[in-house]
């Protein structure tokens, strides 16, 4: 023990309280564990050459009590080891054999306690013998599972929005996705990275997805086309939900789809002649609902834009940009102000356009609401979807603008397609919504110096809230402008009801 | 008037408020204090008359350099009423009170005479002044030992952006009870950010949200807890910008506005208009929009304005070191602090 003390400062290991390194106490440890069960040797030994067939050639033959202790310890240890990589599941086949050994090695003691079933005194013993096996097991145990804790990266939830939480890396992680055509993991991987914003353009790529699909399917021999291309888009659609959730505008169209794809299976047509169907169908939705709606919904509001107007936006809807750029075009002097919200400031990109087309604007964010809406005559809103109960769920931060616009007695008109309308009925924003990385709210381009939150965000106490939708009571809009008519907010389930059955 | 000797220690004050060495009110109230206790006891004055032109003087200047900022000439208000009333007392003893008969008899126009000599007013304002400087000190730690009238357990409690007051009331409640707090970021200078930092590493549940998520989350709010630069004389605010739309927000959802404030905050003028001309302060844009955009910049207009008003329609509940009022109540708060001779200097 002296020795070890003079050579401890010269190989610098870690030493204890007693002045021992780790090898040097769990030696003792097993002295003394051996000077308390004589029996259990034994047994050590009758067990420990069966155990180790493959192991005889790299080591000599156990004879003392510390090496058949160490070699049941090393096990267990290679057990612990191959067990956790199993989980983690990086490593392939470095410890194949380990393993194999190790299951080996399970198997065995699993048949001989089932055969010492017989004698008390003997369950007693391997009672005993796992006791100081399962120490010295948890000597090594803790440093074991630390690492794997480590590794898993855990969200803290926020209680009342516990349901909305998911796994937000599924659409990164790379891997062969069998039944899911690329062009839909390609959108799957675009959706989540968030590549692909907007309503509107979520669901023009979801559509020319489909169609891609529709091209490329080849029906299985004694399969209805119909039907196997159904479950061919069931399992694409499973795919995207998981890498983020469906808007209204996509479960919308892929509705209208299925009816028109169902229809299509009573017929008798070849496969071909259904393929052409089908990408008629989809061109058709994206011109009607979509590019005529714009057409007719520019038009609507385009009477309703006088001269030096000044128009306040919030975000960046593409109709609304549409809906600017057709009245600029048409010769309207008006200013724009365009209002924008972290942590996605789109209304950046709503900027460079206006200014590309050359229309007068201002920007601010929204604490300065307050400050520019006495100066603005009317307020112009994009939607995701309009709920039957004549809310209008968009973008977070719509209903805040609604809500000063209405203080300062500024009209806010809504421009929505009638095909984002929705069966749903929400009154808050939080049972049905979308949450985004809260790291987004962290990093802010503005400032120079990084946020203290940065600091702090393993912080148990700390949640970070980063919400992507909200929902405005209908009293706070003026009106919604769709293709059909300029409606109240209310006449939502009017216009659901008069459109035919699945729009 | 030997004005150039004395303003030279005011200018010092307004250089540092305008350079940002000197920032919260805290400390701009007690640096006004000290050079209130310098003028008082070193500067060459006669009697009372010639202390109130001096510190009018100041008054002015610091009005002409800093028109908003108004913790300093409030506290300079503050003292000017406070020698009013000892020159009162002190001719009070001298046997010429105010009856019932000669307040009913006087002449209106009849002003009040203060250049009569007295030795011991001195003494006796050098006096109140410690007092003062005193309950200035104090006066946040009062406010927060109030903070367990204010707030259950379980609440959700929300906040903008960083106060010192809100955040010492928040963690004197937080000792006892249990409850949560929703910081509000509060751009563009994302101080929510300092504020939830701070709560969370002394044990509170705080939650960050941005912005534009105050509508949607004021529906679980119980209450709304802020500070302010300062309180105006209808009750309104003069508050960061963003806090208009957050009282919008809790007015419509029917969540009480508490908003803490100091008593040198309270100011004796009103808002004349709400063009959005009426604070005329504005910060640098680069806080909206980095230069980093590009040319784009050339062609648009951006708006970083620092202030906010907010009328005292929305606000529910004062609270300050005295105990709470409501906004209706600014007015008599107003006339117990100040003269009403002294309200408009300009």
């Amino acid at each position: 023990m002296e020795k070890n003390k003079q050579t401890n400062p010269a190989t610098k290991k870690k030493v204890d309280a007693s002045g021992l390194t780790k090898k040097e106490r769990r030696a003792l440890k097993v002295q003394e564990k051996g000077k308390q069960n004589p029996e259990n040797k034994k047994d050590d030994k009758k067990e420990v050459p069966k155990a180790q067939p493959p192991k005889n050639t790299e080591k000599p033959v156990v004879t003392t009590n510390q090496l058949s202790e160490k070699e049941l310890r090393k096990l267990e240890w290679e057990k612990k080891l191959a067990e956790q990589k199993a989980e983690s599941g990086d490593k392939k086949e470095a410890l194949s054999k380990a393993e194999l050994r190790a299951k080996r090695r399970e198997q065995q003691e699993a048949q001989r306690s089932a055969k010492t079933n017989v004698t008390t005194t003997k369950q007693k013993e391997q009672k005993e013998e796992k006791k100081p096996q399962k120490k010295a097991a948890e000597v090594k145990k803790t440093p074991v599972t630390k690492k794997p804790e480590k590794k898993k990266h855990l969200v803290r939830r926020l209680e009342f929005v516990n349901h909305l939480y998911s796994d937000a890396t599924f659409g990164n992680t790379i891997v062969n996705f069998k039944n899911v055509h690329p062009a839909f993991v390609k959108l799957g991987v675009q959706y989540s990275s968030k590549r692909i914003l907007g309503s509107n353009a979520r669901c023009r790529a979801l559509l020319t997805a489909v169609k891609v699909l529709i091209k490329d399917i080849q029906t299985p021999p004694k399969q209805e086309f119909c039907r196997y291309f159904e479950t061919v888009l069931q399992s694409c659609m499973e795919h995207l939900n998981r890498c983020r959730c469906s808007a209204v505008s996509m479960n919308n169209a892929l509705t209208n789809f299925k009816t028109e794809l169902r229809r299509l299976s009573k017929s008798e047509e070849p496969d071909n002649q259904k393929k052409e169907n089908l990408l008629e169908v989809i061109d058709t939705y994206i011109d009607h609902q979509m590019d005529r709606a714009g057409e007719a919904i520019s038009m609507k509001v385009n009477e309703k834009i006088n001269n030096g107007d000044v128009v306040l936006t919030y975000g960046c809807s593409s109709l609304i940009k549409k809906i600017l750029s057709d009245a600029h075009s048409k010769g309207k002097q008006f200013q724009v102000i365009v209002v924008d919200g972290r942590p996605f400031l789109e209304g950046r990109q709503m900027l460079q356009r206006l200014v590309q087309i050359g229309i007068n604007c201002s920007y601010v964010q929204m604490n300065a609401l307050c400050y520019v809406m006495s100066l603005v005559t009317k307020v112009l809103l994009g939607a995701h979807a309009l709920l039957t109960n004549g809310y209008v769920m968009s973008r977070i931060g719509t209903a805040q603008v609604a809500l000063v616009a209405q203080a300062y007695n500024k009209p806010v008109l809504v421009c929505c397609e009638t095909y984002k309308f929705s069966e749903q009925v929400l009154t808050d924003s939080f049972v049905y919504n979308e949450l985004d990385d809260s790291e987004k709210l962290i990093c802010v381009d503005t400032l120079e110096e990084s946020s203290p939150l940065a600091l702090c965000r393993n912080n148990d106490n700390l949640h970070i809230l980063n919400m992507l939708y909200d929902v405005t009571p209908p009293d706070l809009i003026t009106a919604v402008v769709t293709e059909l008519a300029i409606l109240p907010c209310t006449s939502a389930p009017v216009v659901l009801r008069l459109k035919p059955q699945a729009f | 008037m030997p004005q150039n000797a004395n303003l030279s220690d005011v200018i010092t004050l307004i250089s540092d408020i305008k350079h940002g060495k000197v920032f919260s009110s805290y400390e701009i109230a007690l640096r006004t204090e000290n050079l209130l206790e310098k003028v008082i006891s070193e500067e060459k004055w006669a009697n009372a008359k010639e202390l109130m032109q001096q510190i009018k003087g100041k008054i002015q200047q610091v009005t002409q350099s800093l028109p908003l900022e108004t913790t300093a000439t409030n506290i300079m208000r503050h003292i000017l009423k406070v020698i009013r009333e000892e020159c009162d007392q002190v001719s009070k003893k001298k046997g010429e009170g105010q009856s019932l008969h000669q307040l009913v008899t006087a002449d209106q126009s009849e002003e009040r005479d203060y250049s009569e000599s007295h030795g011991d007013l001195k003494n006796c304002l050098l006096d109140h002044l410690t007092e003062y400087k005193v309950e200035l000190e104090t006066s946040t730690e009062n406010i927060a030992a109030q903070a367990l009238e204010h707030i259950h357990t379980k609440e959700i409690i929300l906040t903008v952006g960083k106060s010192n007051t809100v955040e010492k009331f928040l963690k004197h409640a937080a000792g006892q009870r249990s409850f949560q707090v929703i910081v509000v970021e509060a751009g563009p200078l994302y101080h929510g950010h300092k504020m939830a930092a701070s709560l969370a590493l002394s044990g509170i549940q705080t939650t960050v949200i941005p912005d534009s998520g105050v509508f949607a989350m004021m529906s679980r709010v119980n209450k709304v807890i802020i500070g302010t630069h300062s309180v105006m004389a209808d009750g309104g605010l003069r508050a960061a910008s963003g806090v208009h739309g957050v009282a919008l927000a809790a007015k419509h959802y029917s969540v009480p506005v508490m908003v803490l404030a100091h008593m040198y905050k309270l100011t004796p003028s009103y808002v004349c208009s709400h063009e959005k001309d009426t604070f005329k302060m504005c910060a640098s844009p680069a806080n909206i929009i980095p230069y980093s955009t590009g040319p784009l910049l050339n062609k648009i207009n951006v708006y970083n304005p620092i202030f906010d008003y907010v009328p005292p329609e929305l606000v529910t509940l004062f609270i300050s070191h005295q105990g709470g009022n409501a906004p209706s109540y600014v007015y008599r708060l107003l006339s117990e602090l100040y003269h009403p001779d002294d309200y408009e200097l300009y």
